[in-house]
């Protein structure tokens, strides 16, 4: 057969080896029958999951799944000890921005993450010794203030890279918010015992009882530590500023939890209990009143409606579940009574411009509502309270001047936690704060190792188009739903609500990762490939190997990765994509980077399993 | 006593006969002078595949070949590269013991393609020769009539030219016997078709030495 007399395209006419397509794509055969082959070269190129992009630590949530699916929990729970202090704490209260972003949510439904994570964060807590080892000591002190979130991470952190750790904590016991600010049918107790004993067990120092500015000044934690972390969090409740505040039986949220979780508590609700917010802690306050024993609780919010409440939907569910009243659209304007509550004024009101980020316009001029109330609890956020801080680190908004790495100046001071994101438009969560501790954590030992700080360069390729993968493979599947203690008892005791997954239900949920954009050892292009150009010691993640010289780019491996993990590089050129085989992997750190690594020493040492 | 292996490394159809005229001519020459040699084509690559990498071998040797029923090079002490791209590859370098010389056909220095060399360590020598554009390689960009008779998967038996290196081969087989003298220039030259190419490219090489083996 001859090409002459033959139609050419105009998309052909420039006939350099490279721009016609392959005879599986698309007009492939138009031309050529056989068509133009190796035009690309496939290569392994892993992607970052949303899940892992979305989570405040940046957890490789995919790769903990896979090692669950797989049985290798120990493995799994490692993996995550990587980012995560204490898996057992999140995996209770997390409001899981990964579940968000995760790419089955656009399919039927999330992966519940959580869950998986709460399954291997027990499992740590049952082991004898932790996986976790201390780093080499490099004779270094650091103070960090604060145990919650932030201040932990940090700590843990830090221990790892063989710091001196001494944490100084305000309260009787250590946990910070963990602690204070989570209610124990949330977060057990002995659970965060567990985690903070695990810490110590990394050699850190706690110092319960101590606080700055008062026990231990600025120029103290100047003198004696090389460096301090300051994750002091947002301890001021904001009030109201409603007439008649400071009366007997107004509480405040996050104190009002505190107490309860210190055991320090003298709170007696009555029956009637307003609870004035409408956020998370909000909700942690009303569903806490009912079983400190009110008998009805309404929630009084700004917000005109449910969808509109910066909350958890499920957590929102759960609390209507359980009784709780809603009343949309209000603001206390005062709070009556002869010197104890009696009742609430209440003014119609709304935002000024978006919702929660505004300030609340109240409509004065129209009638105002009687609200009878025994107990008022007003949870609508928290502020920084910094006496003991040096002027010149403060900034305008009262809160902690620094540069985008947390550090206070050019001192070796930093920042981490809500007081450093409060404003960032970041919401702050425990698992935000845990991630900003790490990276603290990780800045400080590069300023003490005398490193440039510099901002993260490499390009992350997130993987959020299902298009990028082959859904093909992946059957529709309902998620495992988490059990849950009856609505009608619940509200009588302190027992976890949400309860924990058995071994078959975490496998199960694992089972329907999708594995976004990295490579899951699913054996796809080992077997498809019909050279076969594709090798493997052993059936492993980001184990393949492919034999580029035999390879002849028929593209079918790429057509068939389920995860969207195998890519075409255009082999004729120099400007374009990859430029040597074995640099055509390392676009991300961690778990993908690392299987890099091991692809880069393959002939060298045996296989690892990750 | 010398031995020598040589590998091509090219691309299916459309320059997979520059590969075979190389080492075809090379042996050729070696018997001339009466040398032991072989030449033969790696019967596990696609030389029927559009751009497939494909690899021809040559063995000289003053002794009886040994290894003749060896399909492959195992420890090539030379490697040609007849389309530049081939450099970013994979790891064509494997089994090259020390004093070794790479030629590529690019119109890039070497001072840039060492860059893209696994185990550049192993070379005494760089070449790169801009074949191409020596050989006047018209055909690669617009003569699309004529190359459509090459890329219709014929390998090679609707070829209009049937003479030796009357293309991008003539460059390369210059780079290669001035370069390392594995047969004699005056044993080689009658043989090749475009020889207006092969003395411009003895001219027109870019050697860059590396590190040298001392024997």
């Amino acid at each position: 057969m001859s090409t002459k007399d033959t139609h050419i395209p105009e998309w052909l006419t420039v006939p350099f080896a490279g721009i016609t397509p392959a005879p599986s794509q698309e007009k492939g055969q138009d031309l050529f029958p056989t068509g133009n082959w190796r035009s690309i070269r496939p290569v392994y190129r892993d992607k970052l999951p949303p899940c892992n992009n979305a989570c405040g630590t940046n957890e490789k949530i995919q790769g903990y799944l896979d090692l669950v699916k797989r049985g290798k929990y120990l493995d799994a729970y490692a993996l995550i000890k990587e980012d995560m202090p204490f898996p057992s704490v999140t995996g209770r209260v997390c409001y899981h921005p990964c579940e968000q972003a995760c790419n089955r949510g656009k399919y039927d439904e999330a992966i519940s993450i959580r869950a998986v994570e709460r399954f291997l964060g027990d499992l740590g807590q049952a082991l004898t010794n932790d996986v976790v080892k201390p780093g080499k000591p490099n004779g270094k002190k650091v103070a960090v203030v604060g145990s919650g979130p932030a201040g932990h991470s940090a700590a843990y952190q830090l221990a790892r890279l063989g710091y001196k750790v001494t944490i100084l904590e305000k309260s009787p016991k250590a946990g910070g918010l963990n602690r204070g600010g989570i209610p124990d049918w949330v977060l057990p107790q002995n659970i965060l015992d567990r985690e903070i004993e695990r810490l110590e067990q990394l050699g850190v120092e706690i110092k319960t009882g101590v606080e700055v500015g008062k026990d231990v000044s600025w120029d103290d934690l100047k003198k004696n530590y090389d460096a301090c972390v300051l994750a002091v969090g947002l301890i001021e409740p904001n009030s109201v500023k409603a007439e008649g505040e400071d009366k007997k039986g107004v509480h405040y949220g996050l104190p009002f939890l505190r107490d309860i979780g210190m055991g320090t508590s003298k709170v007696k609700l009555g029956a009637r209990v307003a609870v004035i917010g409408g956020g998370n802690t909000a909700i942690d306050c009303a569903r806490e009143a009912l079983r400190q024993g009110a008998a009805e609780v309404t929630m009084i919010t700004v917000e005109g409606n449910k969808n509109e409440m910066p909350a958890s939907p499920e957590d929102l569910h759960d609390m209507l579940e359980e009784g709780v009243e809603l009343m949309h659209g209000r603001a206390v304007t005062a709070v009556l009574g002869n010197g104890k509550v009696e009742a609430l004024q209440l003014h119609k009101a709304r935002f000024q411009g978006a919702i929660n980020a505004s300030p609340i316009t109240v409509d004065r001029e129209a009638p105002s509502e009687r609200f009878a109330a025994d107990n008022v609890i007003i949870a609508i956020g928290q502020r920084a309270s910094l006496n003991w801080l040096p002027a010149e680190f403060k900034n305008e908004r009262g809160t902690i001047k620094m540069d985008k790495f947390g550090r206070l100046g050019d001192t070796n001071f930093f920042a981490a936690g809500d007081i450093a994101q409060v404003g960032s438009g970041q919401p702050l969560m425990v698992v935000n704060a845990v991630g900003d501790g790490k990276r603290v954590a990780f800045n400080l030992d590069k300023v003490m190792r005398g490193e440039k700080l510099q901002p993260r360069t490499i390009p992350v390729d997130v993987i959020f188009d299902l298009n990028r993968m082959n859904m093909t493979y992946f059957p529709h599947f309902p998620r495992v739903q988490q059990e849950m203690l009856p609505t009608k008892t619940r509200t009588k005791t302190q027992d976890e609500v949400i309860q924990a997954f058995t071994e078959e239900q975490a496998v199960e949920e694992a089972n329907r990762c999708f594995s976004c954009g990295t490579c899951n050892a699913c054996d796809n292009c080992y077997l498809v490939c019909p050279e076969p150009c594709i090798a493997r010691p052993e059936r492993s993640n980001g184990m393949y190997k492919i034999l580029v010289d035999y390879c002849k780019g028929c593209r079918v491996c790429i057509e068939e990765c389920p995860t969207g993990c195998l890519e075409g590089v255009p082999e004729l050129d120099f400007d374009t994509g990859v430029v040597r085989m074995d640099t055509a992997f390392a676009i991300s750190p961690g778990l993908h980077g690392r299987q890099a690594q091991e692809l880069k020493n393959l002939g060298d040492r045996p296989a690892k399993n990750i | 006593m010398s031995y020598t292996e040589l590998t091509v490394w090219t691309r299916g159809i459309i320059m997979d006969k520059e590969g075979r005229d190389i080492v075809n001519s090379i042996s050729a020459s070696a018997r001339i002078e009466g040398k032991y040699a072989q030449a033969m084509e790696n019967y596990v690559d696609n030389p029927d595949r559009t751009n497939c990498p494909t690899r021809k071998y040559c063995r000289v040797s003053d002794n009886v070949l040994e290894n003749e029923l060896t399909y492959e090079n195992e420890h090539p002490n030379i490697v040609v590269l007849v389309e530049g791209t081939m450099v970013k590859g994979w790891d064509y370098m494997r089994g090259m013991p020390p004093g070794g010389t790479l030629v590529i056909n690019t119109h890039y220095t070497p001072d840039y393609m060492i860059r893209f060399v696994p185990g550049a360590e192993r070379l005494a020598q760089l070449v790169c020769v801009d074949a191409a554009k020596i050989a006047d390689h018209k055909w690669l960009y617009y003569r699309l009539g004529e190359l459509g008779l090459d890329r219709l998967s014929t390998e090679g038996a609707a070829e209009r030219n049937k003479s030796i290196a009357p293309d991008i081969a003539a460059p390369l087989i210059a780079a290669v016997v001035k370069t390392t003298g594995i047969v004699k220039m005056k044993t080689i030259e009658p043989m090749i078709a475009n020889k207006h190419a092969f003395e411009v490219a003895l001219n027109e090489l870019h050697i860059m030495p590396l590190n040298p083996v001392a024997v």
